[in-house]
């Protein structure tokens, strides 16, 4: 009699290669450093940066979740907060916000999209979809 | 005396007449004297004097038009007589040019009428008798009477502004009274005797928050009412779109204010708007974080748009999808911070007196009811912009009409249902 192959040995495709690398919806880590969270936001098409039990953070994912993606969460520590949101402030200073990075941020296609209240606007406006797209979170 | 001066003096002269034994008090200036006797005769001697005053102002009214013919000058005396005959009392003042002193010409005539010698306050009563004579007795009465009403008049509105007044005092005092009462009663409960102290004084600033709050909501359902009122005349009337767009951006506008200051209430006390209390008993009904549910609110908008162009079903069809989408992630937030303060509070071991460590954390969580609010009046504003823009001035208009209406209609319920007979108790 034939073994069945267990379903884990088999490769499956990957249907949403983006999405795939943060499959889980547990956090990725507590990162202290402000570069590692850097390559973090560049590496993930959406990621979601919060605080730890942030239930704001928890609207936002179920939000991006019904739309079909499935996005990053990065909880911050509140002693590496001020430092992060530094170096964020830093660096994005070139887009249009001029403001202090608020806290959940949402970073689509590595470059900060806004906190919930951009989120929510640009998903009532019809235009969340397209801007995901873009960023390669979405694929159909 | 130069013609611009004539607004002046017509406005004096209606000042006299409006305000009747008032004027005569302020006018003649320098004048001591009080008037002797009772209220009746006061007022015939002051209406006679004041009778006067108004055919000086007609005479001066008359010179200053430069006009050496006769004028007839209507007036609520009554009297309908070429002005020549007031000519009489030319010599009694003198006219001069100068536009300064013009007010105090009268003045000085009414002085004249009173301080003069013998032979000019003589001429003036024959003259005033002669010219009486002319006119009818009647008219005397019909003075008089006007008169007292005006004065009864002026007495019952400063009477009902005091009262007014009054009232409001009351009510803001009775409303901080009941907040500070159920405030008392909620820390007694929880907080023990621990925190009293440092809880009174904020629940001063937060009362007052809320004191502010209910005056400024109270006058912002009067301005919708208004509002409604306006957009339903403007749409029978078919007036121009700019026109009715103006009323279109104001009524969206008196939305955006609303959360202005729901926002603010928010920051000194979050519970009393997610509450709803300051909502009628209807529309709480239908509360979903302090306020109406946005697609609830299409529900109601859509049926009276019609006929919407193809376009605009799908845009409207697509914005009630986001919407639903947006209020379950919010829904969905909301019950987190519940399970969250819910385990906070029950945690610690219970054979332990101080649960002050688990109350205080709670409270930390509690924090983010204030975004939730702000996040759900986000949403609602979005959605209303949203329509603003998928729909034609008219159509924004209608649904404006619309949504206003239901607001008001529910309100209506819920003053009917508290009005209600009561059940028959059963044996």
């Amino acid at each position: 009699m034939q073994q069945a192959i267990p379903y884990k040995s088999l490769p499956l495709p990957c249907i949403d290669a983006t999405s795939h690398r943060a499959r889980s919806t547990t956090t990725l880590g507590h990162n202290g450093r402000g570069k590692d969270v850097l390559n973090i936001v560049s590496e993930n098409a959406v990621i979601v940066l919060a605080r730890k039990g942030c239930c704001m953070s928890h609207v936002v994912r179920r939000l991006l979740l019904t739309l079909g993606v499935n996005p990053a969460v990065h909880e911050i520590d509140e002693e590496n907060e001020a430092g992060i949101l530094n170096e964020l402030g830093t660096i994005c200073k070139g887009t249009e916000n001029n403001k202090m990075v608020q806290l959940p941020a949402v970073f689509i296609g590595g470059r900060l999209f806004g906190g919930l209240d951009k989120v929510m606007a640009t998903h009532i406006s019809g235009d969340l979809i397209s801007v995901l797209k873009d960023a390669g979170a979405l694929w159909l | 005396m130069p013609f611009s001066n004539l607004p002046l003096l017509v406005y004096i002269y209606q000042i006299w007449e409006e305000e009747g034994i008032e004027a005569i008090e302020t006018w003649n200036v320098g004048e001591q004297q009080e008037l002797e006797g009772d209220e009746e005769s006061k007022l015939s001697i002051a209406l006679d004097i004041n009778s006067t005053c108004a055919k000086v102002a007609f005479f001066i009214i008359s010179k200053s038009m430069n006009s050496p013919t006769p004028q007839f000058v209507p007036s609520r005396l009554g009297i309908y007589e070429p002005i020549h005959q007031i000519g009489i009392w030319g010599e009694n003042f003198k006219s001069n040019g100068n536009p300064n002193t013009s007010t105090s010409v009268i003045v000085e005539v009414d002085n004249k009428l009173e301080n003069e010698s013998e032979t000019t306050s003589h001429e003036m009563l024959t003259a005033s008798k002669n010219y009486e004579q002319e006119a009818s007795k009647p008219i005397d009465k019909i003075q008089r009477r006007l008169a007292q009403n005006r004065e009864a008049a002026r007495k019952s509105r400063l009477r009902k502004k005091a009262y007014v007044q009054q009232l409001e005092n009351s009510r803001l005092k009775l409303i901080q009274l009941e907040q500070e009462l159920q405030r008392a009663r909620q820390q007694g409960l929880y907080m023990g005797g621990v925190l009293e102290g440092s809880h009174i004084g904020f629940s001063g600033t937060v009362n007052s928050g809320i004191a502010a709050f209910e005056m400024e909501y109270g006058r912002w359902v009067d301005v919708q009412h208004r509002q409604i009122c306006e957009l339903r005349t403007a749409l029978n009337a078919h007036i121009s779109d700019i026109e009715l767009r103006i009323l279109v951006e104001s009524g969206i506008g008196h939305y955006f204010e609303l959360f202005r200051m729901k926002s603010t209430v928010a920051k000194a006390d979050v519970f009393y708007v997610i509450s709803g209390v300051w909502k009628t008993s209807a529309e709480r009904f239908f509360s979903w974080i302090g306020g109406f549910r946005p697609s609830e609110l299409l529900k109601v908008l859509v049926p009276q748009l019609d006929p919407l162009t193809e376009q605009q079903i799908l845009e409207v069809c697509n914005l009630k999808q986001s919407c639903q989408q947006a209020e379950d992630a919010l829904s969905q937030g909301m019950e987190k911070l519940q399970e969250t303060v819910s385990s906070t509070v029950a945690g610690g071991p219970v054979d332990e007196v101080s649960y002050i460590p688990q109350v205080a954390t709670a409270m930390e969580k509690l924090e983010a009811l204030v975004s939730f609010v702000n996040q759900a009046d986000h949403l609602r504003q979005e959605t209303l912009q949203q329509m603003s823009r998928i729909l034609t001035t008219c159509q924004a208009a209608r649904g404006l009409l619309a949504l206003g209406e239901y607001f008001h209609r529910l309100r209506a319920l819920s003053t009917l249902w508290a009005t209600r007979p009561p059940e028959p108790s059963l044996p």
